[in-house]
């Protein structure tokens, strides 16, 4: 079964201010990065590590299923050096567990329920990384 | 008569020796290159930066085509995913000379007399780069990052690496060297306080002739931190789980 997920939205990539950098490190083969999707969700979990930092989300689709996607951002010490393009100083406690937030980012070719991070808006509405909005 | 071609010989020794000790002093001379620097792109190699010392992919012999054809790299045009490579740095190899300088992370630059040392962060790899004449060593076997040694000409760093083993990557996209590869760098400081590299690449056996490529750094307030290349292989479990992903699958 396909997976709805109501809250995904396609860009067309362009317009971004800030590349992240997940691909300088390791390459991104594994993403479309001709395709820009956008989930919100709760935060399950944060894994601020090496060599590329996790964040993962609850994000609740049409019918109430509840899918986990997966967020990836560059090097932790990339973010903590705002040398990333980031609002935000990044640090192990920036994001918590049941922080509502919204990831923008390349999606897996594979159809996982994953994204090569461009954008991250925490609870406040305020973009940690990719622009103000 | 025999005394004074005597006296002649050991002159001509003293005056070399005296030739020889001053070489050795100037040998340490040269612009402050310490520091903390992270890349600083020159315009006409954003595209690559992270990836090539060049846009396109370097002259290549037979013999480097060859391999640079089983090549599977994750950047460049015949890129695939990290699951599907087979880049020896995957494996936790040391990145080799020059490549290091395309892995996204600063390096430190600590001058010590008679040796330059090259702090990467990057799996905290090391280039020690010695200035006090000696000669190359012939006795160990090939390295991964090469035999460094270099001599100021003015301000200018020069170096020369050699005694590499077959096993690196030039770059990030493939490229192949031999064994018989020879890398010279000329680092110095430009009118703004950057650093430049010219590197210039050597090897018969793989490329058809010698070729270039530029490498710029600005300064940074920052430390050398951690990053240890096996945290790339147990990440790797991550990126297998999105590539073999079932999207008909139900859950």
């Amino acid at each position: 079964m396909i997976r709805k997920i109501a809250s995904v939205s396609c860009f067309a990539l362009g317009l971004l201010l800030f590349v992240v950098g997940a691909s300088a490190h390791h390459g991104g083969a594994a993403y479309d990065g001709s395709q820009t999707i956008t989930v919100t969700g709760e935060v399950t979990k944060f894994e601020f590590i090496n060599p590329h930092v996790l964040i993962y989300i609850a994000v609740t689709d049409e019918s109430g299923k509840v899918v986990e996607w997966s967020g990836e951002l560059t090097t932790p010490i990339r973010l903590a050096r705002m040398d990333s393009g980031g609002a935000e100083k990044w640090s192990k406690d920036i994001l918590q567990p049941g922080d509502e937030i919204t990831l923008s980012g390349n999606p897996a070719r594979s159809g996982a329920p994953s994204l090569r991070l461009r954008k991250v808006i925490d609870s406040h509405g305020v973009a940690l990384i990719g622009g103000t909005n | 008569m025999l005394q004074r071609e005597t006296m002649l010989i050991g002159a001509l020794v003293t005056a070399l020796m005296l030739s020889s000790s001053l070489f050795a002093q100037t040998d340490e001379h040269g612009d402050d290159l310490s520091g903390v620097w992270t890349n600083f792109a020159i315009e006409a190699s954003r595209p690559f930066q992270n990836s090539a010392l060049r846009g396109d992919p370097p002259p290549m012999t037979a013999w480097a085509q060859e391999r640079y054809a089983q090549a599977k790299p994750t950047f460049g045009s015949k890129s695939v995913a990290v699951v599907e490579t087979n880049d020896p740095v995957y494996d936790c190899f040391r990145p080799g000379t020059p490549r290091i300088y395309l892995h996204p992370f600063p390096m430190e630059i600590i001058q010590t007399p008679g040796r330059v040392l090259m702090l990467f962060e990057y799996d905290h790899t090391v280039r020690q780069i010695y200035t006090d004449g000696r000669e190359h060593r012939t006795d160990l076997a090939p390295m991964w990052m090469g035999d460094a040694t270099g001599h100021w000409e003015g301000e200018t760093l020069v170096v020369e690496t050699v005694n590499f083993n077959d096993k690196t990557w030039i770059d990030r996209e493939g490229v192949p060297h031999s064994d018989q590869l020879r890398v010279f760098e000329r680092i110095r400081l430009d009118e703004d306080d950057n650093l430049l590299i010219d590197i210039t690449i050597e090897d018969p056996v793989a490329f058809t002739e010698s070729w270039t490529g530029q490498r710029r750094y600005r300064r940074v307030d920052w430390n050398i931190e951690e990053f240890a290349c096996m945290d790339n292989v147990v990440f790797a479990e991550y990126e297998q789980e999105i590539l073999n992903y079932d999207p008909n699958a139900t859950q």
